[in-house]
């Protein structure tokens, strides 16, 4: 009891005496996260919280006139506008396509590159390259192999027999053949993640299963994938994310052509924002897009959490 | 004490009117092209007789992203001093109010004479007694042709079909077909190889106002008349039954010899000097509606947030008067007639023959401006889908041009 008061006395600053201890370190917490804090601020909330505020007003970027309109932008896209839900349709389609398509190669890749043996380095990498590839010059080097009859995908196709489509000049086929470049592009950074999972499994597990008899598909169904779970819910919702959020891929490859067929919601709102300069009207379908991906991710995280 | 405040308020003086005077104007304009800055450099430098702490500095922007990235430093409160403007862009950023008066300044600039502007080519950017930039091309659309392709088929070169007047679109569907057929190569390329994509005006009005017809008109959409269907089909026929256009999705690159003939402007006779092949240029081919050649202008305009409005109003003055208007002239045709109707004209471009030159003066003085509308983009975009369905092989034309007019009636 009686070293009490001298350990207070000692934890006051003699240049501050009224700052306690508590208070001096949480002034140093906030001060070692003060650069961050503001960068958050400044660069993701203040967005953030603009966006709300100009999806509520009639805002048009060039005359730089705005008029608050209420919810008018959110009733206009969701009741009125006929482009909108073909839009989310697009933007479903092509996350159905790709996030299943993607983690099942990953994995399968994965379970490949997972273990050691001459030349895994390379492979890995060669998987890997397409991620750290700039996205110009991924489209680019695609839209030529993809060019109708004289590409070299319907070249290839051409010497076994098949006639290939007009891979992005026919709506379906075009949104196919963004999704699979995607895919291509970004399956390594998946590859990745699950290669750090699967050689985090111990090996007893395995050996273990082995000796009792069970069969690779039953290790596989029963031990590996089990353990994956966290990976794969990790893995599924930020690809999901992600392929809600694609832009690159389709302004570089096919503007949202032919026939709107690849117009997903991520570029109809940078058309609407800075094509058509209604900024407004965009930012209210940005907020929307925002909406659905948090609806998906906590439905995500509501299943896995139900299945463990 | 007296000389000492004399002093101190003269150094005031001068340092502000150094300050005044001192200044640096930012023009964003969308070519690359060495010798086109090496021009615009010559005027920064001429500039300076009058204006001696002037400098000017350009910055390219591709053409591509030209619009949104200028519309992204007006919005973003950073708006250059002047800019080059397209004219399918004009009529949005002229009734958005962001290009400003130059009217005043032109008036008034000694030796400028403004009535020497051709009043057709101003026609987009004047009205009510202002002036909202000034064409500093006004460039005719003309056949660019691979004379030796030509050659090697045994054809007339659509210079010679043109001086019989035998270059019309039959002739065109014809000769693009035995081209193919000759060479191996497309008979025909549209503009840049963007005809599908972000040039489909550019491809769709020659043929459309050769047959006597027009995109739109006095409000109404003019897509789904007769003229431009029997146009467009004969564009259809070439694409996929002659296959003699380069189609959708494919790469024939007139001016590396993937194709025979193109339509273009004279400022890509720059990207002739290397072609490897010869070539000439020629009138666009006449139709029922009888010669109708199409111009693509470019002004160069001031916007009303720039910082320095008058100063960037007298660069355009200095820019745009007619002896560096003759200068240009090599690029890009003049709204001036006076430089129009010279002999400099004739030969002002070292890679085009005068004869041929002829061509591109004759189509200005004929030809009339692309479409400009204030919601070009609503309207382009809403035009895309129903013309991307138009490319399909098995498609009904006269079906996709009504459905181009009934997505884009209601934005005229």
């Amino acid at each position: 009891m009686a070293g009490k008061p001298a350990i207070r006395v000692a934890a006051r600053d003699e240049g501050a005496p009224w700052l306690t201890l508590k208070m001096r370190e949480a002034m140093e917490a906030w001060l070692f996260i003060s650069p961050t804090l503001a960068g958050f601020l400044i660069f993701f909330v203040g967005p953030l919280v603009a966006v709300v505020w100009y999806s509520l007003n009639e805002w048009n970027l060039l005359t730089q006139q705005s008029t608050y309109v209420g919810l008018a932008n959110y009733a206009d896209a969701l009741t009125v506008n006929p482009d909108f839900w073909h839009v989310v349709r697009n933007s479903v389609i092509f996350a159905i396509g790709l996030v299943p398509m993607n983690m099942a190669l990953a994995l399968a890749l994965a379970m490949a590159l997972s273990r050691r043996f001459a030349g895994v380095v390379f492979f890995r990498t060669v998987f890997f390259a397409p991620v750290v590839t700039s996205a110009v010059a991924w489209a680019i080097v695609w839209k030529f192999l993809l060019q109708g009859e004289a590409g070299f995908v319907n070249q290839m196709l051409a010497g076994i027999g098949i006639d290939g489509p007009n891979w992005l000049r026919e709506p379906d086929w075009a949104m196919a053949a963004v999704i699979v470049t995607r895919v291509i592009k970004m399956v390594g950074l998946n590859m990745i993640l699950y290669i750090a999972a699967l050689q985090a499994i111990p090996r007893d597990y395995e050996a273990a299963a082995r000796l009792e008899g069970a069969s690779s598909w039953q290790i596989f169904r029963w031990i590996v994938w089990p353990l994956l779970g966290p990976t794969t819910l990790v893995i599924m919702v930020v690809t999901t994310i992600g392929s809600f959020k694609v832009f690159d891929h389709i302004y570089l490859m096919t503007e949202g052509g032919p026939e709107n067929g690849t117009l997903v919601l991520a570029f109809y709102i940078y058309q609407q924002a800075f094509e058509f300069f209604e900024t407004g009207y965009a930012s209210a379908l940005a907020m929307i897009m925002f909406v659905i991906v948090m609806v998906l991710t906590v439905v995500q995280l509501f299943l896995r959490r139900r299945d463990t | 004490m007296k000389a000492a405040t004399t002093f101190l308020a003269a150094s005031v003086l001068a340092l502000a009117s150094s300050a005044a005077w001192s200044a640096e104007l930012r023009v964003t304009i969308w070519t690359g092209n060495e010798a086109h800055l090496k021009m615009l450099n010559g005027f920064a430098e001429s500039f300076k007789a009058t204006h001696p702490d002037v400098t000017v500095k350009y910055e390219t922007i591709p053409p591509a992203d030209y619009t949104q990235k200028l519309t992204f430093q007006l919005a973003g409160g950073n708006a250059p001093d002047l800019g080059w403007m397209m004219e399918d862009a004009a009529s949005t950023f002229a009734n958005a109010g962001v290009i400003d008066d130059l009217a005043p300044t032109l008036n008034n600039a000694p030796g400028y004479d403004f009535a020497d502007l051709s009043a057709p080519a101003m026609g987009l950017w004047s009205g009510g007694g202002k002036v909202w930039g000034v064409p500093f091309s006004t460039s005719p659309f003309v056949i660019f042709y691979n004379k030796d392709m030509f050659d090697k088929a045994g054809l007339e070169d659509p210079l010679q079909l043109a001086a019989k007047g035998e270059w019309d679109m039959a002739k065109f569907q014809e000769v693009a077909a035995k081209l193919k057929e000759a060479n191996g190569k497309f008979g025909f390329e549209f503009k840049d190889g963007q005809g599908y994509d972000s040039r489909i005006m550019h491809a769709l009005m020659p043929p459309i106002r050769a047959y006597g017809g027009d995109v739109w008109a006095n409000k109404e959409c003019g897509f789904d008349k007769p003229e431009a269907i029997a146009a467009v089909q004969q564009l259809h026929d070439m694409v996929f039954k002659d296959k003699s256009i380069v189609p959708p999705g494919e790469q024939g690159d007139y001016f590396s010899g993937g194709s025979a003939m193109t339509i273009n402007q004279i400022s890509r006779a720059s990207l002739m000097a290397k072609a490897g092949f010869n070539w000439g240029i020629a009138p666009l081919p006449t139709g029922p509606g009888g010669e109708s050649p199409v111009i693509g202008q470019a002004a160069i305009v001031i916007f009303t947030t720039g910082k320095q409005k008058e100063l960037a109003a007298e660069f355009v003055a200095h820019m745009t008067n007619k002896e560096n208007v003759a200068t240009m002239a090599q690029f890009f045709p003049p709204a001036r007639q006076s430089v129009l109707a010279s002999e400099g004209f004739i030969t002002s471009n070292k890679l085009i023959p005068a004869e041929q030159m002829k061509v591109v003066a004759d189509a200005i003085a004929k030809g009339k401006v692309l479409p400009s509308h204030e919601k070009s983009p609503q309207i382009l975009a809403a035009m895309k889908p129903k013309i991307d369905a138009l490319w399909r092989a098995d498609a009904n034309v006269e079906e996709s041009l009504k459905a181009v007019c009934t997505a884009i009636q209601p934005l005229l």
